[in-house]
């Protein structure tokens, strides 16, 4: 049988399109990088006997911005995006996580987590906004059980209420 | 002989009604707190401590232990089921588990870390039992300059466990490193990085670290299934049970893992995390699987756990014979023997040899327990995967925020975990891998602390690395693994471009 | 299913943990279960001395206490989030010298003020640091110490940057006018390790604590830096009766926020103090390294105050106020 001539393989879309998506990572790790060689020089160096406080942050940061411009460079055309972004997702979480941190000292625990489920659910279309009441009120009593009544963690409960 | 005289002594100990019970409650409680996202054996410990003070020293000491070596197991569970690390250590178990659990493979995955903790754990035990005293001996001839080696190896290791390719991995690494010289710099107590917060004095906490990057990316990342209402992940009920082949295949995984922690479990302050680290990286090199790696293949989920649990109990040796504690948790496990009036020392095993040996005996009985306790659970597990996503991820998202505030009561923590999270997501879409961060992350500082502390001790004569017998091995270890690396990868892209074009 | 197992967890493991709930019983002075604030992570010496003083409260006096860490720049968490607590005695810190004697003056910002912030109810005790060397030095004597760093520095190993060690082993630098090298650990047992390694020549530490490694010739005391010797390790010279004015102690108290009721601090401090009356508490203080002390509220509270004083060219002079 006659070997076929070499092909390439027909070029794969990357599922989170952005080809050269990774370069950007890339170049994310490269402006930390500087970040931390500009932090650590301005701590002082020192001598290699006796290192510095600035010493380790800007070696790792010399390294990782060399490293990020490899990276860069091999990325241009990689695999891209892993997926495409779930940018709705990203805020939702996002804010969950605000809620609870705003919320939790100055309503207390349970209606802190009541909120943040509801917030957390919101780009979940398939569950109504009374499910997700509900559900906010099951974990916000599971969890004042588990980690208020159980394990005695220090939560205030309810501020203002109780 | 005299060693199993001893043991059979501490077991009769340990099987008096009261010491069995502390024993259970122990390693129940720790489990279930293991599975809660962030609230790791710490908390936990904190939190049995006021009831120890009602008990002799037996039973106390044999409860705290069963809660550490639970809450290891217990956070091996979430790691898997969620992809959310109960412990730091669990984060590389979860790196096979998860992908596992992807398959529908989520009972084999649970049967393995249960079978595997199990025989890490009794390696552990029959390394305490016949080689506490030259470990101890080993501990004590440590100094900063081997400390510095060992790392130096555990960080290597930390760059191979990374399976979306060597570039990237030691680049995450170098980026862990660089993160974890955030906080006060603990040569000189200058701060570094802090930008003037005050809760970044103490650097960031590795469990905000840990949730971010695996537990907050993981949910942001998988709500796209939930929205659009497809259901849980699906449970393959065929492929419940691990097959025979299975079970033997993890034979050989189960002593590496178990050898590795139990070594690295004993040298104070090194820890579970580089045992599991280590653990999973030289199995990356050993196994025939190792193609495998990364996909959800059983020794990648059996080593690090068996691994991890062996050092989660060797770490008593230093712990109760040399009064070093080599984490946290450990510190108050000797805080508590202080109460009693017990110093931890060289003189423990002569003065107390019925709390040593009952101790060691009930890593037997406890590991047994933790065994019969999370089989049946296996199922319970696994049926809440079948709960759909959308009621899940906000629990999960709640859970997440209760265990990072359980830290310090401070919603700064919060604040921080939100952008971690942010970046852990915008990682993931950039392909980049988060358990070698969090590896750098946490053996970072150590490394730099070492070094620096070898170059304070040697009035700054680098040579001190070589004339160290300890440490000069370590190091031409690591440099002929990492020539070997180079070379291998080397050979690997010629034969391929040799592959291809001799097809041409 | 979920709620199902939850609710078995939960039926199981209060009936073990009954004795922690949190339950409104008539007290010693407060109905409400006290929080006793520590300032460092379990397992420390404070937070040991602050789980015995709650065990106690609450079996000796009906008084249920818990222990709350707040861990955290150098123990000003902790005393920042006690002042602005309410005063009526339910939170209380397990002070020592890392917020309110040493903070004060090494941190120039510190968002609370040790004295007009706190109500300082109760001493409890001290114990106190000195200087050990390694036995194969053949070093006996601090005359002998001074004649050997004289010519050949010495590393000293201390609990941490700005730690009472490391205070300490400046002060006493300055005292014998000699320069050593400090190495920084985190807590005084890696600096152990270390010594015991062979790797470093000296360390600062509490003195009693380690009084087994003494016993058990694997170091070498050579003073100690409490006002007179004390009793469990008589044959160990202070700093004071060589001639070199170092007294550098590590206290513990109790104090709550500021402007407690006088009946209340009161009461709290006849309560402590009678906790701390008792033969069996004082041996297991003992144990820890700590000496009890019987002192009045405003006798702990002058104390405190002149600390301060007394610590504050001591913290310069080791170079670490920020």
């Amino acid at each position: 049988m006659q070997p076929e001539p070499h092909a390439k393989p027909p070029k794969k879309q990357p599922p989170g399109g952005m080809e050269w998506g990774g370069a950007i990572g890339g170049l994310f790790l490269f402006a930390l990088s500087i970040v931390f060689m500009v932090g650590g020089w301005q701590l002082g160096l020192g001598v290699p006997t006796r290192l510095g406080v600035g010493a380790f942050p800007f070696l790792t940061g010399a390294v990782l911005s060399v490293l990020s411009i490899f990276i860069c460079i091999a990325e241009r055309k990689g695999d891209g995006l892993s997926e495409v972004p779930d940018w709705v997702a990203l805020v939702a979480i996002a804010a969950a996580l605000a809620v609870f941190a705003a919320s939790v000292e100055r309503v207390g625990l349970v209606p802190g987590v009541w909120a943040t489920v509801i917030v957390a659910s919101l780009p979940d279309r398939s569950l109504s906004f009374p499910g997700k009441a509900v559900l906010g009120v099951a974990v916000a009593l599971g969890c004042w059980g588990v980690f208020v009544k159980l394990l005695n963690l220090p939560f205030k409960s309810f501020v203002g209420i109780f | 002989m005299e060693t199993l005289a001893n043991f059979g002594g501490g077991l009769l100990v340990v099987l008096e009604p009261q010491n069995l019970m502390y024993c259970f409650i122990g390693v129940f409680l720790g489990t279930f707190i293991g599975v809660l996202p962030g609230i790791g054996s710490m908390a936990a410990i904190a939190m049995i401590l006021p009831i120890t003070f009602y008990l002799d020293p037996t039973p106390a000491l044999v409860m705290i232990a069963g809660v550490f070596y639970g809450a290891e197991y217990g956070g091996s569970t979430s790691s898997i089921l969620l992809n959310v690390p109960g412990t730091p250590a669990a984060s590389i178990t979860a790196i096979e588990g998860h992908q596992m659990a992807k398959k529908g493979r989520a009972g084999v995955a649970l049967f393995s870390t249960a079978t595997a903790s199990f025989g890490g754990g009794i390696i552990g035990m029959i390394v305490i039992a016949f080689l506490s005293p030259s470990l101890a001996q080993l501990a004590l001839s440590f100094a900063p300059a081997d400390y510095f080696a060992v790392i130096l190896l555990g960080l290597i290791a930390a760059s191979a466990v990374s399976n979306g390719g060597a570039l990237k991995g030691i680049a995450m690494v170098i980026t862990g490193l660089m993160l974890g010289t955030i906080g006060i710099d603990l040569t000189t107590g200058v701060t570094r990085f802090t930008m003037g917060v005050p809760e970044l004095r103490d650097g960031v906490h590795i469990v905000i670290v840990a949730m971010g990057l695996f537990g907050v990316g993981e949910v942001i990342a998988s709500i796209r299934g939930a929205r659009s209402g497809t259901a849980a992940q699906t449970v393959d009920y065929n492929n419940f049970y691990p097959t025979r082949d299975e079970w033997k295949s993890l034979f050989a995984p189960i002593l590496r893992g178990g050898a590795i922690g139990s070594i690295v479990g004993a040298l104070p302050g090194t820890g579970q995390t580089i045992a599991a680290a280590l653990a999973y990286a030289v199995e990356k090199k050993v196994s025939p699987l190792r193609d495998k790696f990364g996909t959800g293949v059983l020794p990648g989920v059996a080593v690090p756990e068996a691994a991890n649990n062996s050092a989660t109990q060797t770490a008593f040796i230093p712990t109760l014979t040399l009064g070093v504690p080599g984490s946290p948790p450990m510190a108050i496990v000797i805080g508590a023997l202080m109460i009693y009036g017990i110093t931890p020392g060289p003189r423990l095993l002569t003065e107390q040899p019925d709390m040593f040996w009952g101790l060691v005996a009930s890593f037997l009985v406890g590991n047994i327990m933790l065994l019969i306790l999370n089989v049946p659970l296996i199922g319970i597990w696994v049926r809440l995967l079948r709960i759909p996503y959308k009621y899940m991820y906000p629990t999960i998202i709640v859970l997440i925020c209760m265990g990072v505030y359980s830290l310090n009561n401070n919603v700064f923590d919060i604040w921080l975990t939100l952008i971690i999270g942010v970046a852990g997501y915008v990682m993931r879409l950039f392909r980049f891998e988060p358990a070698p961060l969090l590896l750098g992350f946490v053996l970072g500082p150590m490394m730099e602390e070492q070094l620096r502390r070898t170059m304070l001790l040697s009035r700054g004569d680098p040579m001190i690395f070589l004339q160290r017998p300890i440490s000069a091995t370590l190091l031409m270890l690591t440099v002929l693994i990492i020539l070997f690396a180079l070379v291998s990868s080397l050979r690997a892209r010629r034969r391929n471009r040799a592959a291809i074009s001799s097809t041409n | 299913m979920k709620l199902g197992f939850k609710l078995a967890t939960a039926a199981f493991a209060v009936a073990a943990l009954s004795s922690t709930a949190a339950l409104a019983e008539p007290g010693a002075w407060s109905d409400e279960p006290v929080r006793i604030v520590v300032t460092f992570p379990p397992g420390g010496t404070s937070d040991l001395v602050a789980r015995l003083l709650a065990q106690h409260l609450d079996t000796d006096f009906g008084q249920k206490a818990v222990v709350d860490n707040r861990p955290g720049a150098a123990g000003t968490v902790a005393a920042d989030y006690v002042a602005q607590q309410a005063a009526d005695g339910t939170t209380l810190i397990l002070s020592n010298n890392a917020p309110f004697t040493i903070a004060p003056t090494r941190f120039a910002n510190l968002p609370y003020d040790p004295l007009a912030g706190f109500t300082h109810v109760a001493y409890i005790g001290a114990s106190a640091p000195g200087l050990f060397v390694q036995p194969s030095s053949g070093i006996t004597s601090l005359q002998e110490y001074v004649a050997f760093v004289k010519e050949t520095p010495m590393t000293y190993g201390s609990s941490g940057v700005g730690s009472i060690s490391h205070i300490l082993g400046e002060a006493v630098d300055a005292a014998l006018q000699v320069e050593s090298i400090h190495v920084p650990y985190q807590g005084s047992a890696p600096a152990i390790q270390d010594f015991r390694a062979g790797a470093l020549d000296s360390f600062y530490d509490m003195v009693v604590q380690n009084s087994d490694m003494i016993e058990d010739n694997e170091a070498i005391a050579l003073a100690i830096a409490s006002p007179e010797r004390n009793p469990q390790l008589p044959d160990v010279p202070t700093f004071k009766e060589q001639g070199y004015d170092v007294v550098i102690e590590n206290w513990v108290g109790l104090s709550g926020p500021a402007s407690m009721e006088p009946d209340t601090r009161a009461k709290i401090h006849e309560t402590v103090m009678a906790v701390f009356a008792s033969a069996d508490v004082q041996t297991k203080l003992t144990d820890l390294g700590i000496t009890h002390v019987a002192m009045s509220s405003e006798n702990y509270e002058a104390l405190v105050a002149d600390l301060i004083g007394v610590w504050a060219p001591l913290i310069e002079a080791a170079g670490i106020k920020e």
